[in-house]
């Protein structure tokens, strides 16, 4: 009798250990969840917000950013927001990217200046 | 007035190139693709604001390479009243690989700031009214051409509706001033995304129901309950007759484990808006918090009920049916007179 109580709570004891989900904490919608359920019907969870959050690390990582801010930068998105730059981050826009466009710019304007096509890089 | 004409702007990522020339070049592209005046007067005047406002108290970080994320971050967080060193910013939101800065993390760093980071709907008007109320206006601008696209990210301070022009701090330039129609036009490409912070409790100039939520929620899904708490109690002053405001508001309640406040809070929320399944959700799991089982599972049956078919949250409800029915077995159940006077409602 008592080896039989005994197995009962440790079986209990390792079903809470394990999460099980009949004794999860049963979670509350969230106000952003609600939110966003009222604005837009589609797949809200078509990629699981754990799976975009380890997306998004690895991502981050991949670009450079310093391993020991990824942590701290990743906590702070929403579901959403983990969702939107995991399918995007590569190609989303990146404020700062001007480079290029200046370069090419600048290279286009030396060969009108220098075909004589312009005459903007005199001194008045 | 002094005038920082165009050509003297210098842009994200750009280093030791003057350049008068390419910005000439740029401003005809974008010229040539808008014919049509932004009229700032007109758009000044039935608003009732200002013809000429400029917040000249906004601090300015010049930029260095590729950082005008960090820059107009600091500028408007500072002009908050919330200094931030750039370098500090710059390992918040700078992500090498993509030489920026992208708009969530932006967005996230306001937050994490405990204040409330709100996007104006995106037209001028809109813009030029949250200048008037004294908000500088993070903006992002799509420059370059074709298949060489440039994104910046500045921060508006004032326009002149008199003179046509926009007043920004912007990259190495710390009085911008652009014709309205070229900075609509580079604004415009990047679909005038906007961003002003505020302090938890105060509103935009022009607050639109859906995006005060969305911000205000976001700052609670990320912890920031205080912050939260104090925008969903002005948006519930606000929009007197909306729910969501007041599931928010119940929502932190729950959060902070006060089960009796928040079930009282979901009440109200569903006295104006029966079939919110969200708060139907929530209150059940009050309930069955509050040790009232019998009182939970009859919210929620009856709310399954009474719920669009199509509602996204309906699983949820079902989730919490069972978790509620798992803990009815193993937890004590409460007073059944308590739970009975509960339950009317």
């Amino acid at each position: 009798m008592l080896f039989r109580k005994a197995v009962v709570y440790a079986l209990c004891l390792a079903v809470f250990n394990l999460g099980s989900p009949l004794v999860a904490r049963a979670e509350l919608v969230g106000t952003l969840q609600a939110v966003e359920a009222g604005t837009r019907a589609e797949d809200l969870a078509t990629v699981s917000a754990a799976l975009a959050k380890q997306e998004v690390r690895e991502q981050m990582a991949a670009l450079g950013v310093d391993p020991a801010d990824i942590d701290a930068r990743v906590a702070r998105l929403t579901d959403t927001e983990l969702r939107t730059l995991a399918d995007r981050m590569g190609e989303m826009p990146a404020g700062g990217d001007a480079l290029a466009v200046i370069g090419i710019v600048f290279v286009v304007l030396v060969i009108l200046e220098l075909v004589g096509v312009i005459d903007i890089f005199k001194k008045t | 007035m002094r005038r920082a004409s165009p050509t003297h702007h210098r842009r994200c990522g750009l280093r030791g190139v003057r350049l008068r020339a390419g910005a000439a070049v740029l401003t005809t592209l974008v010229l040539v693709g808008c014919a049509s005046n932004a009229r700032l007067a007109e758009l000044a005047r039935p608003l009732q604001l200002p013809a000429v406002v400029e917040l000249d108290s906004t601090p300015f970080h010049p930029q260095s390479e590729q950082q005008c994320g960090p820059a107009a971050l600091a500028t408007v967080l500072e002009a908050a009243g919330h200094a931030a060193p750039l370098d500090r910013l710059q390992r918040e939101i700078f992500v090498p690989g993509r030489q920026g800065s992208l708009q969530p993390e932006l967005v996230a760093a306001i937050r994490a700031r405990g204040l409330l980071p709100y996007e104006p709907g995106g037209d001028l008007g809109e813009l030029i009214a949250e200048l008037a109320a004294g908000h500088p206006v993070l903006v992002l601008q799509k420059q370059g051409f074709g298949p060489w696209p440039a994104w910046h990210y500045a921060v508006a301070i004032g326009y002149d509706s008199g003179r046509g022009t926009v007043l920004l701090r912007s990259g190495t330039t710390e009085r911008l001033e652009l014709r309205a129609t070229v900075f609509d036009a580079t604004w415009g490409r990047a679909e005038r995304w906007a961003l002003v912070v505020l302090e938890p409790g105060r509103m935009p100039a022009r607050p639109d129901l859906e995006r005060y939520l969305r911000a205000a929620a976001s700052l609670e899904a990320v912890g920031q309950l205080d912050a939260a708490r104090a925008a969903f109690a002005a948006a519930a002053d606000h929009w007197p007759d909306q729910p969501m405001p007041r599931l928010g508001l119940a929502n932190i309640d729950a959060a902070r484990g006060r089960w009796s406040e928040a079930e009282r809070g979901y009440r109200a929320v569903l006295a104006l808006e029966p079939r919110l399944a969200a708060a139907l959700n929530n209150r059940a799991e009050a309930l069955s918090r509050l040790g009232c089982h019998e009182a939970a599972r009859h919210v929620l049956e009856r709310g399954a009920a009474q719920i669009d078919p199509e509602d996204p949250l309906r699983p949820a409800l079902s989730r919490t049916l069972a978790d509620i029915e798992a803990r009815a077995a193993v937890a004590e159940a409460a007073d059944p007179d308590v739970c009975a006077r509960l339950g009317q409602h």
